[in-house]
């Protein structure tokens, strides 16, 4: 936990949903986080957990193949020292019991993303998407 | 990403630059996998990469079996601190070769 107290800020973008929309995403959390003041260490933890779950949208939600112009929203807000990042999209429902990284020990090509999420936030949640989303997450820290 | 790529005897070095996602996986492994397949050891020098996620990290371990099929090494060398706490997060610095 970060001896700093962060300012309260939220602030949300809409990104295409495909693969190279990730590095934007991965651009628009940097420039939240030096707002925020979060130190680099940690930034980058982060900046990697939620590339990791935008890429689970273009991966898994849409199975790399969604419309031209369909969209993801990312949202970042700062409370009382508590991050939240939220997710929309309109892809395949997401089942929770299914989500699960591979064993950490039996090595092999893929299944890392979730357990990069897992050990760099301190929840992981998935909440009923409100019309006209699908699929909410959200990942929490207390920085 | 972009990379550079230089011969000698039997050692191909390739320099990745940039940022390993998955956008560029599909690219990475177009560079590196001719060289393990044609036998060579493969120096993979990492100092310009400064981000990597889950992709990146299984084009690492995918190269690094490869080299192991084909009986020759694939050598990671000179990692950022970033990408170095990316590979310790998957718990692969004991699995991976790194210089």
């Amino acid at each position: 936990m970060s001896e700093t107290a962060h300012q309260d800020h939220i602030e949300k973008k809409a990104f295409l949903v495909n693969s190279s929309s990730l590095k934007d995403v991965r651009s628009f959390c940097r420039e939240v986080f030096e707002k925020l003041q979060i130190q680099e260490d940690l930034k980058d933890e982060l900046v990697l957990a939620i590339a990791e779950a935008a890429q689970n949208i273009v991966k898994h939600a849409f199975k790399n193949s969604a419309s031209p112009t369909e969209l993801m929203v990312v949202q970042i807000s700062c409370e009382n020292n508590k991050l939240q990042i939220a997710f929309y999209d309109r892809g395949t429902p997401v089942d929770p019991k299914k989500v699960k990284h591979r064993e950490i020990d039996n090595v092999k090509p893929g299944g890392l993303g979730t357990f990069f999420i897992q050990e760099i936030m301190d929840a992981v949640e998935f909440k009923d998407g409100k019309k006209p989303w699908i699929n909410h997450l959200v990942l929490t820290k207390q920085l | 990403m972009s990379y550079k790529v230089t011969e000698e005897g039997n050692i191909a070095t390739i320099h990745l630059d940039g940022e390993i996602d998955m956008d560029v996986t599909e690219k990475a492994k177009e560079v590196i996998f001719p060289h393990i397949d044609a036998g060579k050891e493969v120096h993979l020098n990492l100092s310009n990469v400064q981000y990597m996620d889950s992709s990146g990290i299984s084009v690492l371990i995918e190269s690094h079996q490869k080299g192991l099929e084909k009986g020759t090494k694939v050598i990671i060398k000179d990692v950022s601190k970033s990408v170095l706490k990316v590979i310790m997060m998957a718990k692969l610095e004991q699995i991976l070769n790194l210089e």
